[in-house]
């Protein structure tokens, strides 16, 4: 081989993080009983209680019974469960998909013996994730490893749940809607990859932490029952809902009980060991803890220690409370500021000891894992959680908002490198050229993070879409980024610390992980080719759309008709779904964190929000739907060069190559012909060489544009169940990966069941052949403005950047795309060849990270179809 | 209680890391939850320790929580550190 360009940034972290993250990296995913058993218990022996009294009795008998597990050298502590890396099922929202396997699951766990556990203490690829079972251990959902011990009682609590899940509810009643059974269709041939509605009916937005910053958790019991007292029996003026303020603010201080036992039981356990302890500075260390604990069940922090440690055990219960993914912690370091500022004036903390903290945060975030089914947690999420933490943007003022914290946030982020939290800059013209060359410096480690994300497309963004709601100016600069890079509302907050006032950000909005994800594009337009007919399936799934396909117009208007019946559909589904949930399932303890629910005594079911027009239309496979139209146009109705009737041939024969999954590679690299198939050569090469996107050229841009102009401006025609209109968002996450395996070759000459290009905006691998400025041209065509997001991803070669000239010419590259009207761009430092070993020698690469969509994670968790498509992206050897 | 029988993941000092490993918070060392704890070391209170617990006769994984309203079913292998209702038995 070749030698490998290692990245030239290599950080290494202080010897209590790197501890701790050994250990993570030999821990595996596992899942256990202990929340669910307690919330269950709790909720069916409150039967006809008042629906959200009954949901946070249950979420405090569950918190209450959680078990304190603590480790040695921790200076955060809490996590999920009783595990270092745990998560656990939520069958109030769906439990059909491990029932589905009861039979197999039941009778795996009685017929596990006594195997050896060594035979796993090793891990080879998949890092965490079992995979199968082993042990002792049963392998769910392809990723989480349950004691055989937990399962008999796994499935009887899963058996309470069934027909009362919001998965059984909702599918209840969304079979009630007109064209169901075509939902159905769409969901079988992967059209759309999943439900929303039960699935993660929260996250991708910025979670809040003030209120317990400010008041304490006994401040916001009090106000509780201040309110109970204001509100009981009275409807002021609201009578429908008005009167459903005392039992939301009964909820609220009982959910809040329970996090304060949860908390308080760490304490004891910390105390109990700090007893046990003979090394004095372990001791010392518990007795600490025990003590923040402490005092934080209770108080506001005073600290910057004990500030930190609260919004980890405020964010840590958030995912408790619901299945989330991309609960975003926001612009932590100018949530921190004031703790931290006061620190250092007073002498209280040093610089080493907060970067010390921020690395052991680091590692508690990568220890975040979220349950759900292997289609939603494998194919789309890629086992990644998305706790995207954002810095830079402007203040309230429209002054830069970076602090030195953020330094040492983008620091941490280099000493310790691990996916979670990801880094989002809000990148404005006037954040300082240090700051800016520091985030370089961050993306030469070859973390992928952080991104880019610009402010003024933002801005303007939200306040085309939440002006109607109230949005300002002033509020809109709080922004930040939800998941992966959804643009997410955010509010300024007044927090007094020893007198002094500080506007801190935080979220103020829904979750933006809900409405219709994700459509495939690619398959949408294999539908218009066959008149509604599946290629992979046979399945009809839309009714013939009666068009000839004529012409380039015919096609595209047979596209957006097939397009809108998707979105219709989904959207009424999805919103029967989040309507259940809302019922049953509300969010108590979230909502109790955002504005303007303790103050309105409504919750997010009730539009307790600040922001509530978050829903979207989320798609995928856009680049390889443009380029499709592209050759579409010129190939078959300018040039002529093919007639409908072959090229549909041409697709279901794969050019004459093998299918991705027979030659077991999932990009256009290695794949293969079938001996004696050159019958669609030419027409394989003439629509290859078709113009691109990604290359400047104008032929190409203009369907871009086209495309982006119209699908941007028809999701605001779908309401939410809120009353809001849809707009469009568009990331692949890891959805390019499956979506792209049940869609057939596609007309710009990709193959059969090989990967979409990712991301929205990244050039499909080896099609950009115009270096990266030109890619950056093609991408800016459209007002990115008009959608929650868009995403470009790059792929650099270390030594293309290398040294303070390499630096300059990424931030220079970067800031041009942002002048040109780019909303996102991320790049991955990483010489190919190194992929290309860590896949055949994945044991040699535990640590390995890369970024695949808007997430960074470790290589040797990602399944291959994504790998594949990560090493064939174009490496610029230049900017 | 001392006892030489006990796993390390029924012991009082042994912290769950995963499904099948912990950390040994008097030794700092991780260890096999399903490996015998050195002498001396106190079990964790479990369902299974507990008076109040009633295995199923007919299936030994699954059982009754007597301190629960209406008989809620229990599973021997929970833990129940947390738990206020826990009576432990004199193993």
């Amino acid at each position: 081989m070749d030698q490998l360009s290692q990245r030239e940034i290599n950080g290494e972290p202080g010897a209590r993080a790197k501890r701790l993250r050994d250990i993570y990296y030999n821990t595996l995913s596992s899942a256990d009983n202990e929340f669910p058993y307690w919330y269950s218990r709790k909720y069916f022996e409150l039967d006809c209680e008042i629906p959200v009294v009954r949901r946070a009795a249950a979420l405090k008998e569950a918190f209450s019974h959680l078990t304190p597990s603590v480790y040695p050298g921790e200076l955060l502590v809490a996590q999920k469960t009783f595990n270092y890396r745990g998560s656990f099922p939520m069958p109030w929202l769906s439990e059909g998909y491990y029932m589905a396997k009861e039979d197999e699951f039941y009778k795996e766990a009685l017929q596990r013996g006594g195997t050896s556990a060594d035979e796993h203490s090793k891990f080879g690829s998949g890092g965490g994730n079992v995979t199968k079972s082993f042990g002792k251990v049963i392998s769910l959902a392809g990723k989480f490893g349950v004691r055989q011990e937990e399962v008999p009682m796994m499935l009887k609590i899963a058996r309470l749940w069934h027909g009362r899940s919001v998965d059984d509810l909702g599918h209840k009643y969304e079979q009630m809607v007109p064209d169901y059974e075509v939902k159905e269709k769409i969901m079988r041939s992967l059209v759309c990859m999943f439900d929303s509605g039960y699935t993660l009916p929260q996250g991708r937005e910025v979670t809040n932490y003030y209120y317990p910053l400010q008041y304490g958790f006994d401040g916001l019991i009090k106000i509780a029952e201040e309110m109970k007292s204001k509100v009981a029996g009275r409807a002021d003026g609201d009578g429908i809902s008005g009167m459903n303020r005392l039992y939301n603010y009964e909820a609220v201080k009982l959910v809040i009980e329970g996090i304060q036992n949860w908390i308080l039981n760490y304490s004891t356990e910390l105390r109990r060991v700090e007893a046990l302890e003979k090394d004095k500075k372990q001791k010392d260390e518990y007795k600490k803890n025990a003590e923040i604990m402490e005092w934080i069940a209770h108080h506001p922090p005073r600290t910057f220690h004990e500030a930190l440690q609260m919004c980890w055990v405020i964010h840590v219960a958030v995912l408790n409370e619901d299945a989330i993914s991309g609960l975003s912690p926001g612009r932590l370091g100018q949530v921190l500021y004031p703790y931290y500022e006061q620190d250092m004036a007073s002498g209280r903390i040093t610089k080493q000891e907060v970067l010390e903290l921020l690395e052991c945060m680091r590692v508690k975030f990568t220890c975040l894992d979220c349950f759900a089914s292997m289609g939603v947690v494998g194919g789309v999420l890629s086992g990644n959680t998305f706790n995207n933490l954002s810095v830079g943007g402007l203040d309230k003022d429209g002054k830069p908002a970076c602090n030195d914290l953020e330094v040492l946030i983008l620091e941490s982020g280099i000493t310790c490198a691990t996916p979670q939290p990801t880094l989002s800059l809000l990148y404005d013209e006037k954040l300082p050229e240090d700051f800016l060359l520091k985030a370089i410096e961050c993306i030469k480690t070859g973390t992928g993070y952080p991104a880019f994300m610009n402010n003024n497309i933002a801005i303007k963004f939200l306040l085309d879409n939440y002006g109607p709601e109230g949005m300002t100016i002033d509020e809109a600069r709080a922004w930040a980024i939800g998941g992966c890079l959804e643009t997410s509302p955010c509010s300024w907050m007044l927090l007094t610390l020893n007198n002094k006032k500080y506007f801190i950000p935080g979220g103020s909005a829904q979750p933006t992980s809900v409405g219709v994800h994700f459509i495939s594009l690619p398959k949408i337009l294999e539908l218009v080719l066959f008149n509604g007919v599946d290629q992979r399936t046979g399945e009809r799934v839309f009714t013939d759309h009666g068009k000839k396909l004529q012409n380039y117009d015919e096609l595209f208007s047979a596209f957006k008709d097939y397009f809108c019946k998707t979105v219709d559909v989904l959207a009424l589904c999805n919103n029967i779904q989040h309507d259940v949930w809302r019922k049953n399932n509300m969010a108590v303890f979230h909502s109790l964190l955002k504005p303007d629910c303790l103050s309105s005594g409504h919750l997010i079911n009730e539009m307790g929000y600040r922001y509530n027009a978050t829903f979207n239309v989320e798609t995928t496979g856009n680049i390889n739907l443009v380029n499709s139209l592209v050759a579409l146009k010129k190939i078959m109705y300018h040039d002529k060069k093919t007639s409908l009737k072959e090229l549909r041939e041409a697709l279901k024969d794969n050019f004459g190559f093998k299918k991705a999954e027979e030659v077991k590679s999932y990009s256009l690299l290695d794949q293969e012909k079938y001996s004696n198939s050159d019958k669609w050569d030419e027409l394989h090469f003439a629509l290859s060489k078709a113009p691109k996107y990604g290359n400047a050229d104008p032929e190409a841009d203009e369907v871009l544009k086209e495309w982006e102009d119209w699908y941007t401006s028809v999701c605001h025609n779908y309401e939410s169940l809120y009353g809001k209109p849809f707009y469009a968002c568009q990331i692949s996450v890891s959805t390019h990966g499956p979506m792209g395996a049940v869609t057939i070759a596609t007309p710009d000459g990709r193959l059969s069941g090989t990967t979409f290009a990712d991301a929205s905006l990244s050039a499909y691998p080896g099609t950009d052949r115009n270096g990266p400025y030109a890619l950056m041209t093609s991408a800016t065509v459209w007002d990115h403005s008009k959608s929650q997001n868009s995403q470009l991803n790059i792929k650099i070669h270390p030594t293309a950047i290398k040294g303070t000239s390499g630096s300059k010419k990424l931030l220079d590259l970067t800031r041009a795309y942002m002048k040109k009207g780019g909303f996102h761009v991320q790049y991955n430092v990483v010489d190919s060849k190194i992929l290309k070993d860590a896949q055949m020698h994945p044991e040699n690469y535990r640590d390995l990270m890369i970024r695949v969509a808007g997430f960074t994670q470790y290589w040797v968790e990602i399944g291959k179809p994504i790998q594949d498509e990560v090493i064939a992206r174009t490496e610029y050897e230049g900017v | 209680m001392k006892t030489n029988k006990i796993l390390y993941r029924d012991a009082m000092n042994y912290s769950n890391i995963d499904a099948i490993k912990g950390i040994d918070l008097l030794t700092k060392e991780i260890v096999m939850g399903d490996d015998l704890a050195p002498v001396g070391y106190k079990i964790k209170p479990k369902c299974k320790f507990c008076n109040k617990f009633l295995p199923d006769s007919k299936n030994g994984s699954l059982g009754i929580c007597k301190a629960s309203k209406n008989d809620f079913m229990a599973y021997p292998d929970m833990i129940a550190v947390t738990c206020k209702d826990y009576e432990g038995t004199n193993i």
